[in-house]
């Protein structure tokens, strides 16, 4: 199961722990597959089962009353019939937008800003104070603010995205353009290279790894803040439906809702770690460092 | 250069750009009467008179103890489970997709479904806390368990260490930098549900103070809040850098150590 | 002492049956120092796992002092060739050698009394509160002989200890075991590619083949009791047996295997 990693840059890793010397073992026996014949995905699938009928039983006997917590079916009758009404699909639309748009401003801003301050020394160690200081105020602190100007609208929600997501971005970038060879960047400085074709061939590719991480922490990120600040502020998306529901007493449909945003997020996770592994593929530098990663 | 000098030429360093955005900030609202963006020092000397004093203590100190009881009551559960789960291939198989799915709810989704159970009272926050901290902790106490050396596992066979020490002299350490992450990442999701638990449904605690001020347009109050928060936020991001120092000593000394080579 | 009876080892993996060893027999006696030795690929390691308890083998069996082993015996200490892996990098060396111990009944006095003797006969009576990862590559060996020793084994197995050291530091801690072997008075089990330290340490030397192995030859080492590195390696006899064992390894990597297996 991959883990994000913050505290170190999070390069693609071997073990954490591992001491000097070899990953593999010489003589160690060779790793065998289905060794007790029931596949991974049938446990897993049995293990959502499993999840799926302690959510139908503890309401239906009791143990937590069912007004709070409606039998599982109840739940997927509500999902189903929300997914065929327009308030579902437009809650959806409005939060996939503040996502994408959130998402799209944060790595557009993260990665210029990024390559301007990693690639000076000066800058770097000028903003390395401002950036941790700025770096782990909460951007819900914004929110009262963010009220104030601009009411439950769209752009309320995007202060809060992209304050958080930007971060996220900014990191890694630094990361990344830190690791570029100072050799070659000599030679290309030396070879008359311009600026943009320094930043072509030389830094985006040695940074495209550590951006990759930096797209899938933020796409989780932006998606945790756009549902908070429906929640917090009221602004129109799936967040706003869930508190909606409860204040109104439609629990199985707030359920409901709750399912559809894990569902989201599940995607998000699997679809940008997916987009991570296809672009580091091809990728020339794969480091293998012991270090935190997935 | 002298040791005095180069301190405080570092020194300069670290607060020459904040000191320069500070000044930046005090000086376009110097002269400002506009009704959102008061002056600096008007925001600044409310936020002496309004947290530096006793008076702040019923909101700062329970929205602190919420967050140290959840933070803490989910790092304790995410490691307690997350070790079994790391350690039997069977069972993490078997979670896994459950896990990845209740991850991916965005924690303060949870504060409408609380609400239901729990109320609007202490119980409620600190429930969101814990479970929106638990999951960072948990899955990567899994990642770490799992990632275990094997040559140190056979070690442990061979000397035929019991249980109890092998949990406290191999699994927890060897895990530990790994869950230092996850405790890392739930030390910012835990702020956040401090926050937003509060901004929902309270009657005490910064969060609530903050949505207090904003609805009674008490503007340079709200903006002292917003300053309170990002100090709270720095200082608790310091004091975990601190103990993490002291605590995986030895683990940054060995990496040091392999950088090297 | 100890005997591997008609061992066998099948690994099965994703559709494919590999044998790694299909009939090794030999008997170590008390007080013995025997050496294995085997092109790469023979299973060395594999077969030293299953007489150290570590792996259960597919057929056959090891029997120590009489009884059949099932899983990692009280009696044995294993020395692994990964040292940098082997020793617990959250602890000290100190730490490190007396974790073993404190699963035996004994009162911290006597063990402490362990520790010390066991440093100090490996030349590291300084070191005791360093951390592994401060140390040499050859210390950090001597350190996980030390742990073995303090451990107060009757079969000391050791896994190409000295693979992964520089020839210098080879060459002492080949010596070191003598000392040791001659002094402690326990059974050794070296598993080594290094034909000449098969010479030079053993008093026998079991030839393996390539996979899936058996014993090609028991070479018995008629050298004199007394070795040192300058000396001994400059023996005619030393070359002969040397030379006779490498071409049984040049066979043995050619695919020759003794008739009837």
């Amino acid at each position: 199961m991959a883990a994000e990693a913050t505290i170190a840059p999070a390069k693609i890793g071997a073990k954490i722990g591992a001491g000097i010397g070899a990953p593999a073992r010489p003589g160690a026996p060779p790793k065998s597959g289905a060794r007790t014949g029931v596949p991974a995905w049938l446990r897993g699938l049995s293990g959502l089962i499993g999840f799926a009928l302690i959510l139908e039983i503890v309401p239906r006997i009791g143990l937590v009353s069912p007004h709070y917590l409606p039998p599982f079916s109840a739940i997927m009758v509500a999902l189903f019939r929300e997914l065929m009404s327009a308030t579902f699909w437009t809650a959806f639309a409005d939060t996939m937008r503040a996502w994408a748009l959130g998402l799209v401003i944060s790595l557009a801003a993260g990665t210029v800003i990024g390559i301007v301050i990693g690639s000076s020394n000066l800058l770097r160690t000028l903003t390395y104070s401002t950036i941790e200081f700025l770096r782990p105020i909460p951007s819900v602190a914004l929110i009262p603010l963010a009220v104030l100007l601009f009411g439950t609208q769209l752009e309320s929600t995007l202060i809060l995205v992209v304050y958080a997501a930007f971060w996220q971005v900014l990191i890694q970038v630094l990361y990344g353009v830190h690791d570029v060879d100072p050799v070659a960047r000599e030679t290309a400085r030396s070879y008359g290279l311009g600026t943009f074709a320094q930043v072509r061939y030389l830094i985006w590719p040695t940074m495209l790894p550590y951006l990759m991480t930096g797209v899938r922490l933020a796409a989780a990120v932006a998606l945790i803040l756009a549902i908070t600040s429906e929640i917090a502020i009221d602004t129109e998306g799936l967040g706003r439906e869930i508190s909606q529901t409860e204040a109104g007493g439609a629990v199985a449909i707030m359920y409901a809702y709750v399912i559809v945003t894990g569902i989201v997020g599940v995607i998000v996770n699997l679809g940008a770690r997916a987009l991570e592994r296809r672009v580091l593929f091809w990728h020339p530098s794969m480091r293998l460092d012991a270090g935190s990663g997935r | 250069m002298s040791g005095a000098l180069s301190l405080a030429r570092r020194a300069g360093i670290v607060l020459a750009l904040p000191a320069a955005l500070i000044a930046l900030w005090w000086v376009t609202s110097a002269g400002s009467d506009s009704f959102y963006f008061p002056p600096l020092a008007t925001i600044l000397h409310t936020f002496v008179t309004l947290w530096l004093s006793p008076d702040a203590i019923p909101n700062v100190v329970p929205s602190l103890i919420r967050f140290a009881v959840g933070y803490f009551a989910a790092g304790l559960i995410g490691i307690a489970v997350g070790i079994p789960v790391g350690a039997s291939r069977k069972l993490r198989q078997t979670l896994e997709p459950v896990l990845e799915f209740l991850r991916a709810v965005p924690p303060p989704v949870l504060v409408p479904v609380l609400i239901l159970f729990a109320g609007i009272g202490d119980e409620m926050k600190i429930l969101v806390i814990v479970f929106g901290c638990v999951w960072p902790v948990l899955l990567n106490t899994v990642a770490g368990v799992r990632a275990l050396d094997e040559v140190l596992e056979d070690v442990v066979r061979c000397y035929r260490i019991g249980r109890m020490a092998r949990l406290w002299h191999f699994v927890l350490p060897g895990a530990s930098p790994q869950i230092f992450t996850g405790l890392r990442q739930s030390l910012s999701v835990g702020i956040i549900l401090m926050v937003v638990s509060e901004m929902f449904a309270a009657s005490n605690g910064i969060g609530f103070a903050l949505v207090q001020y904003q609805r009674t347009f008490a503007i340079p109050e709200m903006w002292s809040g917003i300053i309170l928060l990002g100090l709270i936020g720095i200082a608790l991001s310091l004091v975990f850098r601190a103990a993490e120092a002291w605590l995986l000593a030895w683990y940054h000394g060995l990496r040091r150590t392999q950088r090297a080579n | 002492m100890l005997e591997v009876k008609q061992l066998r080892k099948v690994y099965d993996g994703a559709g494919r049956a590999v044998e790694a060893i299909r009939d090794v027999n030999f008997k170590v006696g008390q007080g013995e120092l025997v050496c294995i030795v085997g092109p790469s690929g023979a299973g060395k390691t594999t077969l030293l796992k299953c007489i150290a308890g570590l792996l259960a083998p597919t057929a056959g069996g090891v029997i120590l002092e009489g009884n059949a082993v099932h899983g990692p015996p009280p009696a044995m200490a294993v020395v692994f060739q990964e040292y940098g892996r082997s020793l617990f990098p959250w602890m000290t060396v100190h730490d490190n050698v007396a974790l073993p111990l404190k699963q035996k009944r004994m009162t911290a006095g006597r063990r402490e009394e362990l520790v010390s003797n066991a440093l100090a006969a490996v030349d590291l009576a300084n070191v005791h509160g360093a951390y592994p990862w401060q140390l040499s590559g050859g210390m950090q060996q001597r350190v996980a002989i030390a742990r073995a020793v303090a451990y107060e084994p009757h079969v000391l197995l050791m896994d190409e200890p000295f693979a992964a050291v520089d020839a210098q530091t080879r060459a002492d801690l080949e010596d070191l075991i003598r000392v040791l072997w001659h002094k402690l008075e326990v059974t050794v089990l070296f598993v080594t590619h290094d034909i000449d330290e098969s010479v030079y340490l053993g008093q026998r030397v079991l030839i393996m083949s390539h996979a899936p192995t058996v014993i090609m030859e028991d070479v018995a080492i008629d050298l004199p009791d007394e070795r040192t590195q300058l000396e001994t390696r400059s023996l005619p006899r030393f070359g002969e047996l040397r030379k006779h064992i490498y071409s049984q390894i040049q066979l043995a990597k050619q695919g020759w295997r003794p008739p009837g297996t």
